[in-house]
């Protein structure tokens, strides 16, 4: 290419110049998305405004709209209780990968999903009474709910949202912690033991197998069903390394039979389509 | 049950004493069979909380939980700090899959947990007190709710305890689902229904923890110890082991040798250790011990002389930790154990900063490359540098020891390290590298 003297910041100027005739835009946020290049990386700033007060409000919506759940906030209002939140931040965590498979460009299963299926709440009511309705036994409200509705229906965390007082975010930020809470039925799963002594005898590369053959990663719900891989809270006292249990019987496995015992093991994805 | 390791004759036996010889839990009557709670007499009675705290000083126990904090120095400052309330929070979350010390200790001596709770809460003047236990071991938490009954029921426990005006109520919270649990501002936030997230120190606990009032979070064989240390007298805990951290410990041997729990004073040496445990399986050789859990550091076996000891475990670049011994044979590649380690670390991470959610991810990713045999020539530095920042940036305890497996491994395994790294192969034939060419050929 010639070198011409003053091409660059002739460009330069150009590009001014046309972007001074361009119309301003406001977009509707959050009504219009806005058009956020891949490559774009923004820095979470609070505002405030002109009596030096915070200009957010904590509605979550922040949080929510976050694909990979990285903002997070707390507080309490001015007697010292948890705001009342009653955002629908429910939707984020399946939302989380629905979107993962649209950014890279992979088909999204298109289930029927409703975050907020009808049901019959009383027990949850029952073991909010016997709680007092406080935040601070938010483990014990979460872990009786599991105990019996076997897992944590979103209906159900809204009740403890609104009759506790807490936000939703906050008590779906606590649930998705603790690894025993869960947000689905359970499903069928296999368990494996990541103790010390275990990944030594070659736990983890059975691990890897497993993953390989089960086609799901350690402790993510595979998107449609199928069978989870899930990590033994602990190595049950007298059981042989490496440990892998199903259904509460330990499976004596190998790094090389693991992966074809695995596929035996999972459903087959052509047969569950035709079902 | 894991099994109780014998100790030779004349060793020590304070904190496995009872649960060796325990009867089964539940009986009211062995209240007074295990022990008639004579620690926590001799405080009410004759040295008072601020003789309580200054015995349990001079003893220089230090906590049994890892991080071996002077307990002393963590009554005083809780008792010190004004507060409507106190709280004891006794830690029986194990949180190392592999170890079950605390559980045995929890269901096999509930009554001498209990009594050194009830001295923690008197010496420090808490009124209510916690005993956090993991909810795998219901056994434990049956037997320490009936020991709990029959405690109150003889007036060790509950309004005007041995008739000093001074009420405990002590309760029995089970707690599950994370390893980070283990960490005691991890704990008291579970305890106070929250995500379980560690908390910026200072303030520490003893001054600011649960609901914000001060808190003393100790390791269940700290408890108990402590009632002996008031019956036997500071000096004679003194006596035991070396002078840095007085007393016994226990350790939990497994691996490539016999599982078991053994009590060992301080400055046993590795070696010895491991022969309680019988040795190592006939026909195997020790390449190296995982001293402290997941987040333990590699020795080599040349290491075997180290004394088990806070300060020179952690100048060997291992720690205390959970207190479990973990024998690797020659058949384990350190490179790749060291990477299952650090994975099993950055999926435990709570996420609450960015060295330890990113940092230990990207450490278990180089690992990742060097054992599939895609290393670049520049990760060891990368590795090195990481290690590092992390360690420096570090909230809590658990990013500044996810790094230990690499950066132990780096330090004695280095040759197999640069096997990986440079050469592309694995001498312990547990990876499977690919030597591609042009990688391998220029270093």
């Amino acid at each position: 290419m010639s070198f011409i003297p003053g091409i660059g910041i002739a460009k330069g100027m150009a590009l001014t110049l046309l972007r001074f005739f361009q119309p301003k835009v406001t977009i509707r946020y959050p009504e219009v998305a806005a058009d956020v290049s891949p490559k774009f990386r923004g820095r979470l700033q609070l505002l405030y405004d002109e009596w030096g007060t915070l200009k957010c409000e904590t509605c979550f919506q922040c949080a929510q709209a976050c694909p990979i759940e990285c903002i997070d906030m707390g507080g309490t209002d001015t007697k010292g209780r948890y705001h009342v939140h009653w955002g629908a931040a429910e939707t984020y965590g399946e939302r989380r990968d629905e979107s993962a498979l649209r950014r890279s460009g992979r088909p999204v299963p298109d289930e029927a999903y409703s975050h907020d299926q009808p049901m019959n709440l009383e027990a949850v009511d029952a073991i909010l009474a016997a709680y007092d309705h406080d935040p601070g036994s938010m483990l014990q409200i979460l872990g009786d709910v599991q105990d019996t509705y076997g897992y944590l229906p979103v209906a159900a965390l809204k009740r403890i949202s609104t009759s506790t007082g807490a936000w939703y975010a906050m008590i779906y930020g606590t649930a998705s912690y603790y690894r025993h809470l869960r947000f689905d039925p359970p499903g069928q799963s296999v368990g494996i033991c990541r103790c010390t002594s275990c990944l030594i005898s070659g736990g983890g590369r059975i691990q890897e197998a497993l993953e390989r053959g089960l086609r799901a990663s350690l402790g993510k719900t595979p998107l449609s069903g199928g069978i989870r891989l899930e990590q033994l809270p602990n190595h049950v006292a007298g059981a042989s390394s490496p440990l892998v249990m199903v259904a509460g019987e330990p499976v004596a496995l190998t790094p090389e039979t693991a992966e074809p015992w695995a596929r035996g093991l999972a459903p087959q994805s052509g047969t569950r389509a035709q079902a | 049950m894991t099994t109780l390791l014998a100790t030779p004759a004349g060793w020590p036996q304070i904190l496995l004493a009872r649960a060796r010889k325990a009867a089964p839990v539940g009986s009211p009557g062995s209240a007074t069979a295990t022990g008639p709670f004579a620690g926590l007499r001799i405080a009410i009675e004759r040295l008072g909380p601020e003789g309580t705290i200054r015995a349990i000083e001079q003893s220089g126990l230090r906590g049994r939980g890892g991080a071996g904090f002077p307990t002393g120095t963590k009554w005083r400052k809780a008792a010190a700090t004004e507060a409507s309330r106190r709280y004891v929070v006794a830690n029986g979350y194990g949180a190392d899959p592999a170890v079950s010390i605390d559980q045995v200790l929890m269901e096999r001596d509930p009554f001498g947990l209990l009594e050194g709770v009830a001295i923690a809460a008197y010496a420090i003047g808490a009124s209510e007190a916690v005993i956090a236990v993991r909810a795998e071991y219901a056994e434990a938490a049956r037997g320490l709710e009936a020991a709990i009954l029959a405690a109150e029921a003889a007036g060790f426990l509950g309004a005007d305890i041995l008739s000093s005006g001074v009420d405990l109520t002590v309760t029995v919270r089970t707690v599950q689902g994370a390893y980070m649990l283990g960490e005691e501002t991890v704990l008291l936030k579970a305890l106070e229904g929250k995500r379980g997230q560690p908390e910026q120190r200072p303030p520490h606990p003893a001054e600011r923890g649960m609901f914000g009032q001060p808190t003393v979070v100790q390791n269940i064989a700290t408890l108990i110890a402590v009632p002996w240390i008031l019956v036997n007298g500071a000096e004679a805990w003194r006596a035991i082991g070396t002078p840095d951290a007085p007393g016994t410990v226990l350790v939990q041997v497994s691996g490539a040798a016999a599982n078991g729990i053994a009590e060992v004073p301080t400055g046993t040496t590795l070696a010895q250790i491991i022969d309680l445990a019988g040795g190592v399986v006939p026909g195997r050789r020790v390449k190296a011990v995982l001293v402290g859990g997941p987040s333990g550091g590699l020795l080599p076996a040349t290491a075997l002389d180290t004394p088990y000891d806070f300060g020179p475990l952690r100048a060997a670049g291992a720690h205390v930790g959970s207190g479990s011994i973990v024998v690797a044979d020659e058949r384990t590649c350190v490179v790749d154990l060291a990477r299952l380690l650090t994975a099993f670390c950055a999926d435990e991470a709570c996420g609450k900063t960015i060295p330890c959610r990113i940092g230990t991810r990207r450490i278990a990713e180089i690992g990742d490359r060097v054992t599939s045999g895609r290393p670049r020539p520049t990760d060891l530095q990368l590795l090195a540098d990481l290690s590092h920042d992390v360690v420096a940036s570090a909230l809590c305890d658990h990013e500044r020891l996810a790094t230990l497996p690499y950066a132990s491994a780096m330090r004695y395994f280095r040759s197999e390290l640069d096997d990986h790294v440079l050469r592309s192969s694995c001498p312990a034939g547990v990876c499977r590298p690919i030597a591609v060419a042009g990688v391998a050929a220029g270093y």
